[in-house]
């Protein structure tokens, strides 16, 4: 019970989780803001955003659906919680079970459909727009995220994220077996957390704010909050699935190594945010189904060669 | 899908001045789109009337916060022409290198706004950074950053010191180098091309009915610069390229506007070698003569016209001022149709809007 508690409160649950996102989007910012010859924020920054959501008026326009609008950013919110205590930390595995990876995907695409419908229910036209376009968006990136994460999958015979970290530790990292099933999956994790480039659904001079356009305060505050752990969900999944060799480290080593591959990830995020101007919906989708699923498939066909 | 209506404007994120554009979408078409001026209008034309000339002056440089100082040229060179004056050559050479620093800045300035709308938010916080430098130029020489307060009836209010013009020739280099970076990053960004190319093309003729002018006539192969073909002092005197391209759409006029703040650059080393020495300003008369006159000058965003009529007293009878980018606001709804809703901003800043110029 008392440990049960401390999971899902404390590690790896909801404080870990939102201290992770804030020290996450710290880092973002702060990284992006350099590359662009600017100052940045300072590191309380991202809290002192968050208490200013929290305490601001919640309003929303006439005609859209207060309930729904409230109970959707709670449910990615759980989600998204959910999912990060299956997701290994440094080699901490405490709810590990066969399939769990397919859980954690599932868990993770419930925030993109919750944003589409925020869009529909808090009834602006930019909302709207904003909220077709993530759907668009997602049926862009999410078959080449799912096709690509199957890869360390197969190679390792197993749907449990530790069964997969496991293999690593005897195989080596997947990155050196799947570096192309690696892009793909950063592109695709930087289309399911609609950041810089693909920001298509939010993209601040075609659509204002997207689906969460109308919304302000508290609900604002959740889904800055859904969409920072979900990324540094994201983060970490990426980091156990194809560079998750820490489990054979001792834990030590296990937690330097990983907070370093965090790092360099959050780098890689930034940079693309920083390089890369915004695509237009018709020419992702061309991206996703022209060049990302077809060398997701050549990526899987190669693993599974090597696995005969 | 069904037909929705976005607003845009008067207040959105896409636009730094107001207007408001009803733009029809189905889907991800725009269908097309209806325009609305005057949230700026501040009847410049009329207070013009109400004040005397050297009033007007400071008057006049209130129409733009970014083409201030190419207006009060424009203007004093239309007072001057009634009066008979003739300017001092150090004075016409002063006035030159303003409007051509200010030029660059209006050129940097348009870059990172439509880089920042395509999403590439890097270029936009590195062209404005480099954009200082210019102002700080203006800075150094006039004490005005935006409103420089250059330009009197007759000449200028200042004259160019051994060290400024030392600052200034080192700065333009720096902003040359960084011109050049600029160049080399947008020709090789291969995003920042996918969402220009092929966007909203115009074709020359389009521009002729429509009477389009500047940078993004010249973006459609029409060959038009006033300081070439009607050059004010002294333009005549000087020499340099006018960029044209022929393609006509975003990317065109990108990279017009990118390769013409290279070519300005050059010509503020040209203007500082040819000055000659000698006095800033003449003393000029209150009263102008009866009379009109018309005068064309190239603002940064394309031909600038003044009309003043003058009865003989210390008050413009008359004074009319086309901004570049009245015409330029005409072509806009035209444009927008069987494009993607997010080719719009590309479209609306394509043609570098000036609405405080547009409605004064």
């Amino acid at each position: 019970m008392i440990s049960g508690l401390f999971y899902l409160l404390l590690f790896p649950g909801l404080l870990f989780q939102v201290i992770c996102s804030l020290f996450f989007e710290w880092l973002d910012r702060k990284l992006l803001a350099r590359f662009q010859r600017r100052v940045g924020p300072p590191w309380f920054q991202p809290l002192a955003d968050l208490i200013k959501l929290f305490s601001k008026e919640d309003l929303l326009p006439e005609g859209a659906n207060d309930l729904v609008a409230t109970l959707l950013p709670l449910i990615s919110l759980s989600a998204v919680l959910t999912a990060g205590l299956y997701i290994p930390i440094a080699g901490f595995t405490p709810f590990s079970f066969e399939g769990d990876l397919i859980v954690i995907l599932f868990l993770m695409s419930v925030p993109t459909l919750a944003y589409y419908l925020a869009g529909v229910v808090s009834v602006g036209v930019y909302s709207i727009l904003g909220g077709s376009r993530s759907l668009l968006q997602f049926f862009s990136y999410e078959v080449p995220l799912l096709i690509a994460l199957s890869g360390p999958a197969i190679m390792s015979g197993s749907w449990s994220v530790e069964q997969i970290m496991i293999s690593q530790g005897s195989m080596g990292p997947f990155i050196l077996f799947q570096p192309v099933g690696f892009v793909l999956a950063v592109v695709g994790l930087i289309g399911k957390l609609k950041r810089d480039p693909l920001d298509i659904p939010k993209a601040k001079s075609e659509v204002v704010g997207g689906p969460l356009t109308e919304f302000t305060g508290a609900k604002m505050g959740l889904w800055h909050l859904v969409m920072n752990i979900q990324a540094v969900l994201g983060i970490f999944l990426l980091t156990n699935l194809y560079l998750g060799w820490t489990k054979t480290f001792n834990p030590l080593v296990a937690v330097v190594v990983f907070i370093i591959e965090f790092l360099v990830l959050v780098v890689i995020l930034s940079g693309a945010s920083a390089i890369y101007a915004r695509l237009r919906i018709d020419q992702l989708a061309g991206l996703g189904w022209r060049i990302l699923v077809p060398l997701s498939l050549l990526q899987i066909g190669f693993v599974i060669l090597m696995g005969i | 899908m069904n037909k929705i209506s976005i607003p845009i404007g008067p207040q959105h994120p896409l636009l730094k001045e107001p207007l408001t554009m009803n733009i029809d979408i189905s889907g991800e078409r725009v269908l097309g789109g209806t325009l609305r001026l005057g949230y700026v209008h501040r009847g410049i034309e009329r207070l013009a009337q109400q004040k005397t000339y050297v009033q007007n002056v400071h008057l006049i440089e209130r129409i733009c916060g970014i083409c201030s100082h190419v207006h009060t040229t424009t203007f004093c060179h239309a007072v001057e022409t009634l009066l008979g004056i003739d300017v001092p050559i150090r004075a016409q050479y002063i006035r030159a290198l303003m409007c051509e620093l200010e030029r660059v800045h209006s050129h940097l300035l348009w870059l990172g706004i439509i880089a920042k709308h395509v999403g590439l938010d890097t270029i936009f916080m590195h062209t404005w950074h480099d954009r200082e430098l210019a102002l700080d130029i203006m800075e150094e020489v006039s004490g005005g950053r935006v409103s420089h307060a250059a330009n009197q009836i007759g000449g200028v209010r200042f004259d160019l010191s051994q060290e400024q013009e030392a600052m200034i020739r080192k700065t333009v280099n720096d902003l040359s180098d960084k011109a050049n970076t600029l160049m080399d990053v947008i020709e090789n960004e291969p995003v920042l091309q996918a969402r220009t190319k092929g966007v909203a093309p115009l074709s020359a003729e389009t521009i002729k009915n429509y009477c389009v002018v500047g940078p993004v006539a010249r973006a459609s192969g029409v060959d038009v610069d006033m300081r070439r073909d009607h050059p004010p002092p002294p333009y005549d005197r000087l020499t340099f390229n006018v960029i044209t391209r022929q393609d006509g759409d975003a990317w065109a006029r990108t990279v017009v506007r990118a390769e013409e703040t290279r070519e300005t650059l050059k010509l503020c080393h040209t203007i500082l070698d040819e000055m000659p020495d000698g006095p800033v300003s003449v003393r000029a008369p209150r009263k102008v003569p009866e009379g009109e006159v018309v005068v064309r000058s190239e603002a940064p965003r394309g031909e600038l016209l003044y009309y003043l009529r003058s009865d003989g007293s210390e008050n413009p009878a008359r004074l009319k001022v086309r901004t570049p980018t009245l015409p330029a606001l005409n072509l806009i709804p035209k444009q927008l149709s069987a494009i993607h809703v997010a080719d719009i901003p590309v479209v609306m800043a394509g043609v570098d809007l000036c609405i405080a110029c547009a409605d004064r």
